[in-house]
């Protein structure tokens, strides 16, 4: 429930910020990427979509996505989610509780993309 | 008193001195005299179909010997198409000796043909360059040239040699080939700096060692050996350094490919970097923000640039490591590698997914994995063309020096220089497999020299990875101009195989994932010089168009 409500907060701060701070409307506003963040049953899924600067979300595992983070369950993910720092990441997916799929590089994008609000 | 011609002169000076076996070349009359002391010295000239690849054989020929290549080219045109391959090896600090034509002397001025004011353009681009104007002199020239491209850090050098001195003839005495010797000119940091140095690497908990050309024209295997091994410390091994130690060292983590390593750089706390710039393909250094940073190399303007040196070395970097050795403690990371391991995977898991599983249309990837299946790590690897390269660095892996390489991926970011580099490659080890994978886009710049490869028998196995178009720069158009924008990205179904057939090589093409392995068997039983020609998903984009793409949308 935490994670969900965790994933519901995020997309306002990013959608809150695509209008209001300078530098993170400049780092998105050329990007078009489809960012999936769920829990390896599905149970928890929301999709980012930021389209030239537009930010939208949707509920739900089936969405098509550039990558997905995928969390093993809704406390890690709630836990390191909160975390905000890289050595977190690193340690979960080193640990099994995160695994990346579609292109990583998406994930970095979106994790620099955090670094402007 | 016997006599020499000028053009004999080099031929003896290369033989006899530097011991130079092959010369990479397309004739011209100006350098006729030289071309027939090649003959009468017993020199194997590789006669190819433009200058461009004669240039970057060479560039590679230093690559895969650690001796410079030597390449040969005529006046004017020649100059010119062989710009291209100086300026590859200027950027990638490539020993390459270019021995080139020019108008008589006794012609100055006159709109003598194929009169140019070569020196003046490619001094930029070149370590040395001179005009010999005295037979007597060739071989003091011919030395300087030599010692330029090789000693400090390494780079191109250029030697015009006019007609007038090439046809002339003096006494054979009178200007004797005298072998020099090579000074190795020990730079030494200072005391403090080295034990500065071994105190951050004591202390580190979370160290990797990013190796570059440094390592490979240092050739200082044993002394990285010693050091990783001692230290613990996992390392990442690119360019020409690729290889000096094996890609299946326990330490190496390079299977990782280009995920694996920008996946675990920025929680590093201690980056040691030898022999390796911090440039575009290391994003400046950007990768790694918050770690201590000891930076070993031969130039010391490279130790700051871009991202300042907690501790900088200069120096070769076999003599700086073997001078770090006695300093630093026996560590195991083994924790640390294990991890970093494990992280990249779960970072890598579509691509591993992919490279397990038959496609259709053929995954690059799982292209890629198919070849490594039939070759595996005791073969040479080259890729060429965009999003290829990156398919190639993250699944081809060789326990050679310089075993996989992506030369286009370097500071000129060159297409074309494959076949090139896999051709140098396989007459250095003509006993082992060198399979190049090629865009074909990239294909189409050097696929004539198919028919050097022919003529020689270099049975080099070259794999179109094609997907009908300029692949990075659609995906990329795509990306930012959208689908029905993109513009001189295209370039149809092509029998590119049929092509080296007709060449006098063997061609198969490849659509079905079951045919992959099969085509690729019948191609290396041939013998021949092969083009397995594979149609793949034109609709895949890989990670490095993505990054490419960034870096310009935040302009
Ligand atoms: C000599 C040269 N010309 C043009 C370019 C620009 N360029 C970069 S990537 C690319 C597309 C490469 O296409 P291909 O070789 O088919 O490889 P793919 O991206 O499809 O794997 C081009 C044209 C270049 N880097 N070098």
């Amino acid at each position: 429930m935490r994670l969900k409500v965790l994933l519901f907060g995020l997309y306002w701060l990013l959608w809150f910020s695509s209008k209001t701070n300078a530098s993170f409307k400049k780092f998105i506003r050329k990007s078009k990427v489809r960012l999936m963040i769920r829990t390896a049953d599905g149970q928890f899924a929301r999709l980012f979509v930021f389209d030239q600067g537009k930010i939208t979300t949707a509920v739900g595992p089936h969405h098509a996505f550039d990558a997905a983070l995928v969390w093993k369950d809704a406390k890690t993910a709630f836990s390191v989610m909160l975390k905000q720092n890289m050595e977190a990441f690193f340690y979960a997916a080193a640990d099994g509780k995160l695994k990346i799929e579609g292109m990583p590089v998406y994930a970095q994008w979106f994790d620099a993309a955090m670094k402007h609000i | 008193m016997t006599k020499i011609s000028g053009g004999h002169l080099v031929a003896k000076y290369l033989k006899e001195a530097e011991q130079v076996t092959h010369v990479f070349t397309i004739s011209g009359g100006h350098i006729e005299s030289i071309l027939d002391g090649l003959t009468e010295y017993g020199l194997k000239t590789i006669d190819v179909r433009h200058e461009q690849a004669a240039a970057m054989m060479a560039h590679a020929w230093s690559v895969y010997t650690n001796t410079p290549g030597v390449c040969l080219v005529t006046a004017g045109p020649g100059f010119t198409n062989a710009l291209t391959g100086i300026v590859n090896a200027h950027l990638e600090n490539v020993p390459l000796v270019v021995l080139c034509g020019r108008h008589p002397i006794r012609d100055d001025l006159k709109g003598a043909l194929q009169e140019m004011n070569q020196i003046d353009m490619v001094k930029p681009v070149t370590k040395w360059c001179a005009t010999c104007y005295d037979t007597r002199r060739i071989p003091e020239y011919l030395a300087i040239a030599f010692r330029q491209a090789t000693m400090g850090r390494p780079g191109p050098v250029f030697l015009e040699l006019p007609p007038d001195i090439l046809f002339a003839e003096i006494d054979g005495g009178s200007s004797p080939v005298v072998p020099r010797r090579r000074h190795k000119t020990a730079t030494r940091p200072i005391q403090a700096d080295l034990e500065a140095a071994a105190r951050i690497i004591n202390a580190a908990q979370k160290p990797v060692l990013l190796g570059g050309t440094g390592i490979g024209l240092s050739d200082c295997g044993p002394a990285l050996k010693a050091f990783v091994e001692k230290t613990g410390i996992p390392f990442a091994l690119i360019n020409y350094g690729r290889g000096v130690l094996p890609d299946d060292h326990p330490l190496s983590l390079s299977e990782g490919g280009f995920t694996g390593i920008t996946s675990g750089l920025p929680v590093a706390d201690v980056i040691v970097a030898v022999g390796i710039r911090f440039n575009w393909v290391l994003q400046s250094g950007q990768l790694f923000p918050n770690a201590k940073v000891i930076r070993i190399d031969i130039d010391p303007h490279e130790l700051d640039r871009n991202q300042t040196a907690t501790v900088g070395l200069e120096g070769d970097a076999g003599t700086v490591l073997d001078l770090l050795l006695p300093l630093v403690d026996k560590r195991d990371h083994g924790q640390w590698v294990e991890s970093f391991r494990r992280a990249y995977t779960a970072f890598m898991t579509t691509e591993l997914e992919k490279r397990r599983t038959p496609s259709d249309p053929i995954h690059p990837s799982r292209l890629v994995a198919q070849i490594m299946e039939v070759f595996g790590t005791d073969a040479y690897y080259v890729a060429d063309g965009g999003d290829t390269t990156y398919y190639g660095l993250s699944g081809f892996s060789s326990v050679h020096r310089a075993g996989v390489q992506i030369p286009a991926g370097g500071l000129l970011g060159c297409l074309g220089t494959g076949i090139p580099f896999a051709l140098a490659a396989k007459l250095a080890h003509p006993d082992k497999p060198v399979i190049v994978l090629n865009g074909d886009g990239s294909f189409g710049f050097n696929s004539m020299e198919f028919d050097t490869a022919v003529r020689h028998n270099i049975p080099i196995i070259c794999v179109v990875n094609n997907d009908c178009a300029w692949g990075m720069i659609k995906h990329s158009q795509e990306i930012s101009l959208g689908h029905d924008r993109c513009t001189c990205a295209d370039l149809g179904m092509r029998h590119y195989e049929k092509m080296v057939e007709g060449l006098g090589g063997y061609g198969e093409i490849v659509t079905k994932d079951e045919e992959i392995i099969p085509a690729l068997k019948r191609a290396a039983a041939s013998g021949k010089p092969a083009c397995v020609n594979v149609v793949t998903d034109p609709t895949v984009t890989s990670q490095a168009t993505i990054l490419f793409y960034q870096s310009f949308s935040e302009l």
